[in-house]
């Protein structure tokens, strides 16, 4: 026990791998060289890039290396992509957008499959956070799955959420209908070659203009990026800057930790809670109680009530 | 603990497996197909697509965690590469990970490969069956 | 009797063969049988025609191969030039009729033979021609102005095979041959947006053909490249579409530059595959003819009867091909090569036999070329133009396949052909459609021979090609050694202009002639004109360019 984390500690990278795999799948032996880890984390920043399907996550994230890596940061890469939900497998793809950087050993990229966790991310994602923090990677970048409208994890993961949209298919209507806007410390335009960019940033410029000013002061920005040809990613970059600067008054720093502890805590909570629903509800502790609803002698709400009696 | 779809399919935890090509060699269209109904049978792919280098490829596998690493060739030059990427991963201590191959594979060169430490060969005419049971039969449980 | 005879008659009725699907390899459903019924009764002239007259569904000429035989074509295309040479020579003896040459992996890629990464693949599976000298070597004694080279490889091979024409003193209107410049195939066929972007490869294939017409008009254009977009993953009728897509748009930037719709076509021939399906192919090669011809009246306003008549080259599949019993696809390869000729193409490559398991034998090659001669002399199926015009099946089948490619083509089009290809629509297409070809091999509602079903016993491991790498070895050398004693300045002057003329956005492929006349490599060209457009001088990220661009 322990191990793995002083491997970790000493930068081998595939002990780092099996640790994440071990949370991935909730290995009970995961949680002491976590906790070991965790100890010595809290430098890293985080970024979180998220968007609908295809809107450019992955290729942005590669952009993004590129430049961190040019000012001296290393930097890990969280990406997760759904498992189906009738195998369970996963066809990861994410990576393959970043394999430009395969040689360079400033750079990791983990690829991760939801398994069932719905907010957008792996279950296990504060995990990997945990252990790219602790092996002392300046920046970490988290690339949700491409979301629809309820798949907000991300936000409390990371400190400078980039919600990636285009003008095409009508993303950003749909985001400001779902209020998905909410999340976003960024917005980002992507493809902005493709016609009606610029009115979709107008729109959403306008639309934030309408909200009221947020908690922090921050000024949430609408930038326009064509990423695959490298096209305002500097300026994405400075404006990433930025917000780490902002965020690094003392009170602010702890904002936004207590954020990243409490999202962590759901992650686990939300795994605990379901399996344990999942062993109750199954009905192998209370045989009897079940037989009486199949048999409507009883019924839903009163066995309900009883299985989560201790739970309340 | 087990998760919804963990339950669905059975238990078990899904298989990583990298899927990749090496070289110059252009022809995509087997692995595509074979990531696809890989993730059908419960796999977790992790898609390279082609053109990858021989240490981008083992440096996947590690930073990955990868359960076993495959490889599509249709270019002769497969017994160099794989050669390589043997190598590659006993430089940086992933010998174990198994690796296996498949596309256009000539069978006077099955010795040689298994000799290099391939452990599954899947040439055309392959069955998605064989192919499936093989990956599953790699993954840490067993 | 034995156990196992026993078992053999007593399931009899299950080895009987049964008919696996109705639909045809495409995915079009057919019916009982076809009578006058099922073809529409639309003038004979406005949709079939004689063969030899508008729409040219018919064929391209009146009295087809009895006045214009087809070329019996055999790529040839392994190790050094000298290599090559052998085969084609080879060929040749056997009676080949024509010069077809194909290039390493390497050279497509515009990778020279010294990258480091790829050493074992020089050669290997293509001759390795990375200078203009090299195809001077293969070509020796070879006149361009009078014998044609057919050359299967993109945007590369006009400038190179232009710029021996060039040293050898001759002018660019005097050089005949052909090659096919479609880029964006690449870019979708596994080369991917990292080796050819789309728009850099679709203004590449733009530039070449502007340059290429206007230059040299007995130079013939294979685009679209559909043969291999094709073996990626399309049916026929997505052979049409995709294909069309790609012409479309490509006249239209032609047009857009000036050039009248005439000035071009009549240079362009259509590279097509033939599939196992015979009935559909030649279907195909019908409906295609059709579509190219009213295109280019209706959308393009051609005059020029050589513009709506489309000439198609023609290449049976490989992906039809199957490992197992190799011999087999002979049967296959006859059958297709027979579509082909019953759907009217100009030029015919028919695969040999062992096209699953490697780089051709010579034996291979020979029985290759002799089938096409027993369909030539003893099938008979020179004799007559469209033999199966007017057949309700063929006509119903030809109607479909327009039909089909009609709405592919408007749902392309409607998102626009260079969107869908960048943002991965087309490959994703291709995609389903392999997978869904699988779940039906996997289920056995699509059954091949030796693939899926009928498997043979045990066999011998099937033969395979070697040759001898010493040739490929000096060849590597000698292009080092042509790196040191080439004049310098006049290499790097060349370089650079290809570069300053590729950035202003203007048309690169003359100082591209000029580079390869100077001795610069493929990869160095090539690299010029990507930093130019921004991206890396080497796609595989290892070399820098050897040379600064600065002005
Ligand atoms: C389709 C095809 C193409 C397409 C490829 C499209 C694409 N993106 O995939 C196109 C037209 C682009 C193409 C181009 C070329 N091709 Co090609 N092509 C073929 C062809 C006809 C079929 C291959 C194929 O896709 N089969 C179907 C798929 C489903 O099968 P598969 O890939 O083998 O995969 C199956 C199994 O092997 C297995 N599998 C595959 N990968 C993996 C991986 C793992 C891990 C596992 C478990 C299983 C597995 O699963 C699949 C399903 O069972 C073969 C000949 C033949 N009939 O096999 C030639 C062939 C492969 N091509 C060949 C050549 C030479 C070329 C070129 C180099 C020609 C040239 N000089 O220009 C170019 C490539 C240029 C370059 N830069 O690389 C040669 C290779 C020679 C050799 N190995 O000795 C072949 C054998 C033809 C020949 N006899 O010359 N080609
Ligand atoms: N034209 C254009 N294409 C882009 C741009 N950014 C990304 N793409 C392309 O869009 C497609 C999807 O890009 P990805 O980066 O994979 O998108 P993603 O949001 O990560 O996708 P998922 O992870 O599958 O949800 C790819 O074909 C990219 O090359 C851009 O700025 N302009
Ligand atoms: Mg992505």
């Amino acid at each position: 026990m322990g191990e793995l984390a002083d491997s970790i500690l000493a930068g081998d990278r595939r002990a780092a791998g099996r640790l994440i795999s071990q949370a991935e799948r909730r290995d009970p032996q995961a949680v002491e060289d976590l906790g070991i880890l965790y100890r010595h984390g809290g430098h890293a920043r985080t970024i979180g890039i998220t968007g609908p399907p295809g809107a450019g996550k992955s290729t942005v994230a590669d952009a993004l290396i590129t430049r961190f890596r040019k000012l001296g940061q290393t930097v890990a890469i969280i990406a997760v992509d759904p498992s189906s939900p009738i195998s369970s497998g996963a066809v990861l793809g994410d990576r393959v957008r970043m394999m430009r950087h395969c040689d360079d050993e400033g750079v990791l990229v983990r690829s991760m499959a939801t398994r069932g966790a719905l907010g957008g991310l792996s279950a296990a994602t504060g995990d990997a956070i945990t252990v790219f923090d602790a092996m002392g990677f300046d920046i970490i970048i988290i690339e949700t799955v491409g979301v629809g409208q309820s798949e907000t994890d991300i936000v409390g993961h990371s400190e400078a959420v980039i919600l990636l949209q285009t003008a095409l298919g009508g993303d950003g209507v749909q985001a400001i209908k779902a209020g998905v806007l909410e999340i976003a410390d960024l917005i980002v335009v992507n493809k902005k070659s493709t016609s009606g960019s610029d009115k979709m940033a107008r729109f959403l410029r306008e639309s934030l203009h309408d909200r009221p000013m947020r908690a922090d002061g921050w000024d949430v920005p609408v930038l326009l990026t064509e990423a695959s040809e490298d096209i305002g990613i500097d300026k994405l970059t400075d404006t990433l800057v930025q917000r780490f600067y902002h965020n690094s008054t003392q009170d602010r720093v702890s904002v936004t930790r207590r954020r990243q502890v409490a999202a962590h805590l759901t992650a686990l909570a939300d795994v605990e809670v379901r399996s344990l629903t999942k062993r109750l509800v199954a009905g192998d502790a209370t045989p009897e109680a079940w037989q009486a609803v199949l048999e409507r002698r009883s019924d839903p709400w009163t066995l309900s009530a009883q299985l989560f009696e201790k739970l309340r | 603990m087990q998760t919804e779809t963990e339950i669905q399919s059975g238990g078990g935890q899904p298989v990583r497996c990298l899927l990749g090509m090496l070289g110059t060699d252009v022809h995509s269209k087997g692995i595509r197909t074979i990531a696809q109904l890989l993730r059908d049978a419960g796999i977790e792919v992790i898609y390279l697509g082609e053109h990858n280098s021989v240490k981008g490829m083992a440096s996947a596998a590690v930073d990955e965690d990868a359960d076993l690493v495959g490889l599509s060739f249709s270019s002769a030059a497969y017994v160099t590469y794989t050669r390589q990427l043997v190598e590659e991963m006993k430089r940086i201590g992933a010998q174990d990970i198994p690796i296996m191959l498949g596309g256009i594979i000539h069978p006077d060169d099955h010795a040689e490969l298994r000799e290099m430490g391939v452990r599954g060969i899947f040439g055309a005419g392959s069955t998605t069956e064989e192919i499936v049971e093989f990956v599953r039969s790699m993954g840490r449980s067993q | 009797m034995t156990d196992q005879s026993e078992n053999i008659f007593g399931n009899l009725e299950e080895l009987e063969v049964k008919l696996s699907r109705t639909k045809s390899w495409g995915g079009i459903e057919t019916e009982n049988s076809y009578g006058p019924a099922d073809t529409s009764d639309a003038d004979y002239a406005e949709k079939l025609g004689d063969p030899g007259t508008f729409p040219f569904t018919r064929g391209a000429y009146p009295k087809m191969y009895r006045s214009r035989m087809w070329t019996l074509r055999n790529i040839v295309g392994y190790g050094a030039p000298e290599d090559t040479r052998d085969g084609l020579e080879k060929v040749l003896a056997s009676g080949g009729t024509g010069i077809n040459i194909v290039v390493d992996p390497l050279t497509t890629q515009s990778i020279d033979p010294d990258h480091p990464s790829f050493g074992p693949e020089v050669g290997l599976e293509g001759c390795s021609l990375p200078t203009a000298n090299d195809i001077d070597r293969l070509l020796d004694g070879v006149d361009l102005s009078k014998i044609d080279t057919a050359w299967h490889w993109a945007a590369m091979a006009y400038p190179m095979v232009a710029a021996v024409h060039v040293k050898r003193g001759q002018p660019l209107e005097t050089l005949q041959g052909s090659s096919m410049p479609d880029m964006l195939q690449e870019t979708l066929s596994g080369w991917g947006e990292r080796l050819v972007p789309t728009v850099l490869g679709h203004k590449t294939t733009v530039d070449e053909i502007e340059y290429s017409v206007q230059n040299s008009p007995r130079w013939a254009l294979g685009m679209p490249q559909a043969y291999d977009l094709r073996e990626r993953g399309l049916t026929p009728a997505g052979e049409i579409a995709l294909g069309m897509a790609f012409i479309n748009k490509t006249l239209e930037d032609l047009v857009e530059r000036g050039l009248h719709v005439d000035q071009i076509a009549p240079s362009l021939a259509w590279v097509s595959t033939s599939d196992i399906d015979f009935f559909e192919e030649v279907a195909k090669f019908r409906a295609l003819r059709r579509f190219w011809a009213t295109t280019m009246k209706d959308r393009f306003g051609a005059q020029d009867v050589r513009s709506m008549r489309l000439r198609v080259a023609c290449h049976t599949s490989g992906k039809s091909l199957v490992y197992k019993q190799p011999l087999n696809n002979l049967t296959r390869t006859a059958i297709e090569g027979f579509a082909a000729l019953c759907g009217g193409v100009q030029s015919l490559e028919v695969c040999t036999f062992d096209e699953p398991v490697g780089v051709p034998t010579h034996e291979a090659r020979d029985l290759a070329i002799r089938q096409q001669q027993i369909l030539a002399n003893e099938v008979g199926a020179a004799r007559v133009a469209d033999p199966l015009g007017g057949s309700w099946y063929v006509e119903a089948l030809t109607d479909a396949v327009e039909t089909e490619a009609k709405a592919m083509l408007d749902q392309i089009e409607k998102i626009g052909l260079l969107k869908a290809i960048s943002d991965g629509t087309i490959e994703q297409m291709m995609d389903d459609h392999n997978l869904k070809i699988q779940r039906e091999l996997d289920d056995g509602e699509r059954i091949v021979v030796g693939g899926n079903r009928f498997m043979p016993e045990e066999e011998p491991a099937p033969q395979r090609f070697t040759f001898d790498r010493t040739n490929t070895e000096n060849h590597i050398r000698r292009f080092i050694a042509l790196k040191g004693s080439r004049d310098q300045d006049r290499w790097r002057d060349a370089l650079r202009t290809v570069h300053s003329v590729a950035k202003s956005g203007g048309n690169p492929i003359g100082p591209m002639i000029d580079a390869f006349v100077a001795d610069a490599s493929v990869g160095e060209v090539w690299g010029s004109i990507r930093v130019a457009h921004g991206l890396s001088y080497d796609p595989y990220d290892t070399l820098e360019a050897p040379l600064d661009y600065a002005d």
